[in-house]
């Protein structure tokens, strides 16, 4: 059931109201904390606000401008666009209050909240594009708002970092334009509303073509092998945006992104005819390995979550690009899944390098008696990298492995084994020096950074074992992840 | 059946007597000719706005001057293209508002009401060429505003201005005879120097002449409209010109290029009797050479205004290559650009103009850091900056996707790839630019303390920069508007 609803364009509309109230705050601390709260609260409930109806398989739409038929801005809050706005806009709140503990002391706060509001204005955007136009202007917007975050510390080293990230996004955003002319020229339309828009008609090499330059548009930002060499430098950025860059907004853009390609664009059944998605399963499966295998040689916490990183957005390519229900109710879920345990990760690395100013693994021996809940909520998402049962990464694991098994293509669940082993190889060693290794100097002493920053560190961890505890009860997100599986398969 | 007033007419007369007496008015105190100027344009502008209105709503109409009918008489023809009066208004508007400061400084205080004068004049010839329906009468007001053109580069009195004007003047001269010799010899196969007669009895005249007329045609105009590798008088001009200037210039004046190609196209397509399609092929590839040369000169430029000037360069390719493709989607997409480019390169180099005004310095390297002392101009140049290069939601967006739809809908999906990936080059150069007011550490720490510029140059800086998001968001307004002169212009050609 459709219903027109402004909420499905208000929600993305209340970040940009936000950004504007905070760049017109001047540098009054207290107007831009309130403006970033209230804002994040605000979308929240707006979110939430369409859950109960999401969930009973209601659509909310609503149309902005029409350039001309069928081409404007329009959105709707579907089950797969619902299932990503209330991960990122959940996540939003908890990193502002983060970011504000974070950034206490740093220069140039108004631009930095200021465009921090931005980002999330484009990711529920995207969320909710109702066709490719509007995905792609949000999607492009995003390239802009991220890049002031990433030259944050205006250092030669973060100006390198920022061109670098342009140079790869914006290339990938005029590979999704292309591809979006070309899509509209063949369709006829460019909607995302239906499971499916492409004809057979239009010839195997076009339609091959077509879907290489939309998967490599998106796939920039979801970082696949071997077009993630933007990722680990844009690393420099203050640790608030690294894990709104690296859980939430940008690299699960590109993985939603693909997900609408594979799903709304081209349909399984399509792709299925085409037989091309074996080759991109073939590489999310490699990008898995290889991104997990780097990550073992990083010392640098951040560097080695970043690998991390690309290691696990490709869980989310690979369940996509499988075509089996089972595997995509992995690929949505695990949008949440590693959202939830990144940002719990990045949050720590943040609040150790706060607190101690320590950034590399080796230095961390013994910081677990000295931060025990911010190490605490560190092996909670270690534990759900990991896969292990009751947290949040074993779902997605368990799913993917019976969605390559339905697909008949045991070697997947193989693979899923072997990045287990690999997770296993460079969390736990952080686990077991953090816990197990006396610091040279003996510090004994509690001393957790500031509650605004081990709060929301807290919150995701017990996300994280919420996700995996409770896929079945009714209500959750997973509904809506079936929900979307169930729209795509035609089930 | 001409209806009264005849507004058609007064959109040329009002300007041009305007113009005339500038010089009369300003002679005892220099204000009085721009209040008088600023009054001309605004009177103008009510009735090139009274005048759109009457074209979206009834469709063209034409008047016929001193009730002498065509072959003889003077016809001038409003059509959806003529609409671009339209901006040519507001542009001249705003560069006269924006001129009272900068004039002021920038020029000896006798000449001020001549350059009002020029300035005028040079909207007068640029609005009657794109109203007039007689070949003859394009030619004179094409040299209207190119002399005058001239003449207003070599105000600003820069080093190398007279130089610049000098190489402005050559090509502009050579492209003026080039496009007299085509008109001669459509005279001579027709009888007639009337566009709507030309066309209608261009039917049967013998090829030779034709492709020479037409190719001569085209050429001309691509040095008008300063298409690669025809540009080369192009950048000197726009970057020494005064900056509202080379508002005007890189916004309007190359557009008489497009907008003669339009009509070009129109007594082509219309009469049925030119092959077009070699020369459409050599238009799509200048349009594309266009785009990728002025992005490539581009980014080697540290001057501001020099920089800006490569990049008209790039938008012209746009146009060219939309016309090029002849598909309606292309065209309507080069159609728009012509309005919105305008806009857009106008909130540029005001805005620069602006910069340069306040802190005497006009390389990027000089001026690191003046977002922080300026933020609301550099935020409407990076406004500027983001439509230009056709990140949606702004007006270069628009017709970005336009003439990339139009490059497929053609069957030539490779010009569309260089079109996207063409805007990915020049977006480079936009970043360092915004990067070096924004994000890098002044060279001369002095730049901090330099204070926003007056309002009669931020205000026009930032109804342009709002325009650009308007003009985006509300993109569909201009594409349907010029839609049906679209569809007319390729009816011949069975629909596009």
């Amino acid at each position: 059931m459709e219903v027109v609803d402004a909420r499905a364009a208000l929600a993305p509309a209340i970040s940009l109201v936000c950004a504007a109230l905070v760049f017109a705050s001047a540098d009054n601390t207290f107007w831009r904390r309130f403006f970033s709260i209230a804002a994040a609260l605000a979308k929240l409930v707006i979110v939430m606000s369409m859950l109960p109806g999401s969930l009973r398989g209601v659509v909310y739409t609503f149309k902005l401008v029409e350039f001309t038929e069928g081409v404007g801005l329009a959105f709707r809050a579907d089950a797969l666009g619902m299932f990503f706005s209330v991960v990122s806009s959940t996540l939003w709140l908890i990193t502002t209050i983060y970011a504000i503990g974070y950034m206490e002391r740093e220069p140039n706060r108004r631009r930095f909240f200021g465009f921090f509001a931005l980002c999330v204005s484009t990711t529920v955007g995207v969320a909710f594009a109702e066709n490719l136009l509007t995905m792609f202007l949000f999607y492009e917007s995003l390239t802009i708002c991220t890049y002031p975050l990433v030259i944050h510390d205006e250092t030669p080293e973060a100006m390198k970092a920022g061109r670098k990230y342009l140079i790869y996004t914006l290339t990938g955003g005029a590979l999704v334009l292309l591809g979006s002319i070309v899509t509209y020229q063949l369709a006829g339309t460019m909607t995302l509303s239906q499971p499916g828009i492409l004809p057979l008609e239009a010839g195997r090499t076009t339609l091959t073509v077509l879907f290489v330059a939309l998967i490599a548009g998106f796939g920039v930002k979801a970082a696949i092998m071997p077009l993630h060499g933007w990722l680990p430098s844009a690393m420099v950025a203050p640790t608030p945006v690294s894990a709104l860059l690296h859980a939430v907004a940008v690299v699960k853009v590109g993985a939603f992104g693909i997900l609408r390609i594979i799903y709304n664009i081209f349909g399984v059944a399509l792709l299925r005819e085409l037989g091309i998605c074996t080759w991109l399963a073939g590489l999310a499966a490699f990008t898995i390995l290889a991104a997990s295998v780097v990550a073992i040689f990083q010392d640098n916490l951040k560097r080695r979550l970043a690998f991390s990183t690309i290691s696990q957005l490709s869980y989310i390519v690979l369940g996509a690009a499988l075509l089996t229900p089972l595997a995509a109710t992995a690929a949505i879920v695990h949008i949440a899944n590693q959202a939830f345990a990144k940002i719990t990760m990045f949050f720590v690395a943040g609040s150790i390098q706060r607190a101690t100013g320590k950034t590399t693994v080796h230095e961390l021996a013994g910081i677990g008696f000295r931060m025990p809940y911010t190490m605490a909520a560190f092996t909670i998402a270690a534990l759900s990298f990991i896969g292990v049962p009751l947290f949040a990464g074993f779902v997605t694991k368990w799913y993917l492995s019976l969605g390559a098994l339905e697909d008949g293509a045991w070697w997947y669940a193989l693979v899923m084994l072997a990045s287990a082993l690999l997770n296993a190889a460079y969390w736990l060693p952080v686990v077991y020096t953090a816990f197990f290794k006396t610091a040279p100097t003996a510090e004994v002493e509690v001393h957790e950074a500031h509650w605004t920053m081990l709060g929301p560190t807290l919150v995701c961890a017990v996300f994280v074992i919420i996700l995996g505890a409770t896929v079945s009860v009714p209500g959750m997100p997973f509904a809506l992840a079936s929900a979307a599986v169930k729209f795509v398969f035609g089930m | 059946m001409t209806p009264w007033p005849p507004l058609l007419a007064l959109l040329i007369v009002v300007p041009l007597t305007g113009a005339v007496i500038t010089p009369v008015v300003g002679r005892t105190r220099a204000v009085r000719s721009a209040n008088w100027s600023l009054g001309v344009m605004l009177a103008t502008s009510v009735i090139a706005l009274v005048l759109v209105v009457q074209v979206a709503r009834a469709g063209p109409f034409s008047y016929v001057v001193g009730g002498w009918l065509a072959p003889y008489g003077i016809e001038l023809r409003f059509d959806e293209f003529g609409a671009v009066i339209a901006v040519i208004c507001l542009l001249g508007t705003l560069a006269m508002v924006f001129s009272r400061r900068y004039a002021a400084r920038a020029m000896a205080e006798q000449r001020i009401p001549y350059y009002y004068a020029l300035l005028l004049l040079n909207l007068t010839g640029m609005i009657g060429f794109a109203v007039t329906g007689d070949l003859f009468n394009l030619f004179v007001f094409m040299e209207i505003l190119s002399l005058s053109g001239y003449a207003l580069v070599a105000v600003s009195g820069e080093k190398i201005a007279e130089m610049a004007a000098f190489k402005y003047l050559i090509m502009g001269a050579i492209s003026s005879l080039v496009i007299l010799l085509a008109i001669g010899i459509l005279y001579a196969l027709t009888g007639s120097l009337n566009m709507a007669d030309v066309t209608e009895r261009l039917g049967g005249a013998p090829a030779a002449p034709l492709a020479v007329a037409f190719g001569a045609l085209t050429l001309g105009f691509m040095v008008k409209a300063a298409a690669f590798p025809l540009h080369i008088w192009l950048p000197d001009a726009h970057a020494i010109a005064p900056s509202p200037v080379s508002a005007i210039l890189s916004g309007l004046v190359v557009k008489v290029g497009i907008i003669g190609m339009l009509r070009v196209y129109q007594i082509a397509y219309g009469s049925g009797a030119v092959d077009m399609r070699t020369l459409n092929h050599v238009l799509m590839w200048l349009g594309a050479l266009s785009i990728v040369m002025g992005a490539f000169f581009a980014v080697f430029q540290d001057d501001i205004k020099m920089m800006l000037a490569y990049s008209t360069i790039s938008n012209i390719g746009y146009i060219i290559l939309g016309l090029g493709l002849a598909s309606s989607y292309g065209m309507i997409g080069a159609s728009v650009h012509v309005f919105n480019h305008a806009i857009i390169k106008a909130t540029l180099f005001l805005g620069a103009g602006a910069l340069i005004f306040q802190t005497g310095k006009r390389t990027l390297t000089d001026l690191a850091g003046v977002g922080h002392a300026m933020p609301w101009t550099v935020a409407a140049i990076s406004v500027g900056a983001i439509s230009i290069v056709g990140i949606p939601p702004t007006a270069g967006f628009v017709c970005k996707w336009y003439i990339a739809l139009g490059a497929v809908q053609a069957g030539h999906p490779f010009f569309a790839f260089a079109l996207v990936f063409g805007a990915l080059f020049i977006f480079i150069y936009y970043i360092r630019m915004v990067n070096a007011f924004y994000f890098r550490q002044p060279r001369d720490p002095a730049i901090l303390e330099v204070t926003e510029a007056p309002a009669s140059m931020l205000v026009p800086v930032l109804i342009l920069a709002s325009l650009c998001l308007i003009m985006g968001v509300m993109g569909s307004v201009p594409l349907s508007f010029i839609e049906p002169a679209v569809h007319r212009l390729l009816l011949p050609l069975g629909g596009g």
